[in-house]
Formats: C-alpha cells, sequence, structure tokens
C-alpha cells in the first residue's frame, strides 16, 4: 500500500529521502512537474539502483580507461574494453547475477568474439599483454598497430579454453593456431573449469611450441599461459 | 554555471507515480512495460529490447527511456557524456 507524503514538505527530493523508510512513494503533481522540468533541463535522472549508475560512471572516470583510450583508436574495441572492466569489477563485488547478465548483453550484440574482448580485459590478460607488448616495443606506432590488431583478431592470438574442452583437441588447436599465424605472443586463457585443463595442457604445450618462452598468469580459477616467442637479435 | 545532475531512484517510487510521470513525459504503460503513445512497447535504444516500468531509467538527451543495466548506460555515456 502507498504512502502518500504530499504535503509534508516543499521540497520533493526532500519527501523521497523520507518516503524510503516509508513505503512506496507517491509523489504530488506539482513534484512530478517539478521533476520533468529538471529532466528537461538535464539537472536531473530517474535511475533504478544507485549502485549500477555509480559502478558505471567511476569505470569512465578509470585510470585504465584513460589509458585504453589513448591507444585503442577503436570506439566499438574501446566499448567492449570497458565492459571488460565492468565485468571484473561485478567479478570482484561477487554480483553474479548482474555480471551474467552482463555477459549475456554483449554476447547478443558483439557476439562471441566481441566477448572474447571484454573477458580478455575482465582477467586482466589485457594488461599483461601490453606490459610484454611495450617490453618487446620498438616505436610507439607498432605498440598501438599491434594492440589494434590482437583486439581486431583476437582468435589469432588467444586460445579461449571451454570448461568441456578435451585436453587432446585444445593442444591440437592451440597448434593449429599457431601454425597458422605465427603470432609473436601466443595466449592460452582458462578460466573456471577449463583452468584445469589448461594446468594438465601446460607440458605438451610446451613442447609443441618450443620457439616460445612461456610466463604465467596462475590463481586458484584461472590460469592463462602467455607464450612469447623467443627474440633472436 | 556548472551544476551537477541530481540522480532520483525510482525503486521506491509507486507504480501511480511512475505512470503520472511516464503520462508527463508523453508516455505510457500496460502495467508491466513502457509504451509510446501509440501503444507500443518503448524499446530500448542501445539493446532494442522492452523496457519493463520497474526496471526502467529516464536520463536527460530528449527523454530518453532505457533498461537499468550497465550495457545501456554505458551507451549512454558513449553518446551523451557524463551525467555531471
Amino acid at each position: 500500500m502507498g504512502t502518500s507524503l504530499e504535503g509534508n514538505s516543499n521540497s520533493p527530493i526532500e519527501d523521497a529521502a523520507k518516503g524510503i523508510t516509508k513505503g512506496f512513494l507517491e509523489w504530488s503533481s506539482k513534484a512530478i512537474a517539478d521533476y520533468i522540468n529538471k529532466l528537461k533541463n538535464k539537472e536531473l535522472a530517474f535511475i533504478q539502483d544507485e549502485k549500477t549508475i555509480k559502478l558505471v560512471r567511476e569505470i569512465y572516470n578509470a585510470g585504465e580507461v584513460k589509458f585504453y583510450d589513448t591507444y585503442i583508436n577503436d570506439k566499438e574495441l574501446l566499448f567492449l574494453a570497458k565492459m571488460g572492466i565492468t565485468l571484473r569489477r561485478l567479478e570482484e563485488n561477487d554480483e553474479k547475477d548482474k555480471l551474467m547478465n552482463l555477459r549475456d548483453k554483449i554476447y547478443r550484440q558483439y557476439d562471441v568474439n566481441g566477448l572474447h574482448i571484454a573477458q580478455f580485459v575482465q582477467n586482466g590478460i589485457l594488461n599483461r599483454y601490453i606490459g610484454i607488448l611495450i617490453e618487446r616495443m620498438t616505436t610507439l606506432d607498432k605498440f598501438q598497430e599491434d594492440l589494434l590488431d590482437l583486439l581486431q583478431n583476437i582468435d589469432k592470438y588467444v586460445l579461449f579454453v571451454e570448461g568441456l574442452s578435451r585436453t587432446r583437441d585444445m593442444i591440437q588447436k592451440a597448434v593449429t593456431i599457431v601454425n597458422a599465424h605465427n603470432p609473436s605472443i601466443f595466449i592460452v586463457s582458462g578460466i573456471g573449469p577449463a583452468a584445469e585443463i589448461v594446468r594438465e595442457s601446460e607440458d605438451r604445450l610446451k613442447e609443441f611450441l618450443r620457439e616460445y618462452d612461456l610466463e604465467k598468469m596462475s590463481s586458484g580459477k584461472k590460469e592463462i599461459l602467455f607464450f612469447k616467442k623467443v627474440l633472436s637479435f | 554555471m556548472f551544476s551537477i545532475m541530481e540522480f532520483i531512484s525510482l525503486k521506491n517510487v509507486s507504480l501511480k507515480s511512475k505512470i503520472c510521470l511516464l503520462e508527463g513525459l508523453g508516455f505510457k504503460t500496460d502495467g508491466e512495460f513502457v509504451l509510446d503513445k501509440n501503444g507500443n512497447k518503448v524499446l530500448d535504444k542501445y539493446l532494442e529490447i522492452p523496457i519493463k516500468i520497474d526496471n526502467m531509467v529516464i536520463l536527460p538527451g530528449s527523454t530518453i527511456i532505457l533498461d537499468d543495466n550497465e550495457f545501456s548506460l554505458s551507451k549512454y555515456i558513449e553518446e551523451y557524456g557524463d551525467f555531471a
């Protein structure tokens, strides 16, 4: 049942604050007219969950986004990177429903490739990849070119292992990708149930990818292998 | 003069008040979804999904009604800039 606060104060916003403790708010016609006026003057926005808008705004102002903004000169890829950071924050906050919901929306709008890019960012792989690129950087232009190439052709550089994959098939797939594209950095990413599959495959992969040095990002539910082509000077 | 945008949560607002608000903006509802003046479901412009009245956000910029989720709000910021 609604609780009318009409006439309790001169400020509809004050009424709104009071109403939170009393039940559903009833707004007066005057309050609604004032709100609409403010909305049209861009002084007000109606939201649902304050946490959602706060999170989105924090991400848009985060240093990590500003860095990407400088070096990723593609609007859609940059947006997917922002979605990746959002996924990471939701994961850190243990907001499983929101996490799954956002994953689903990214998938529906950007297909599996877009979701892979967002997950690449979510899991901190892009940041380590950038670190490796910087270690090997010759010019800033080449760095930017390599970064864009990675994001535009992510499946040539990264194998996203699925939880139901068979170890043998996964190794075969990794070798096929490396033989086809000869990447200077090749990544095998196992998250959740796939982490164990990647762990089990590490030694075999090292045997097949002898021209590469291995670096790992490892935790309980994440196993990410960075194969870095040995540089010859 | 620089001003900071005010946010009002619709979470604790009665259905009646939300209906009045929508009507004041030229929209209506069937009790579940937001409808335009012709009775068609209003779609979130970024996701193209119908917007439930219990999950709507109403944002400035020719009155944009969206589904409350991180994807749509991020797209809104991309298009219209931050709220501040």
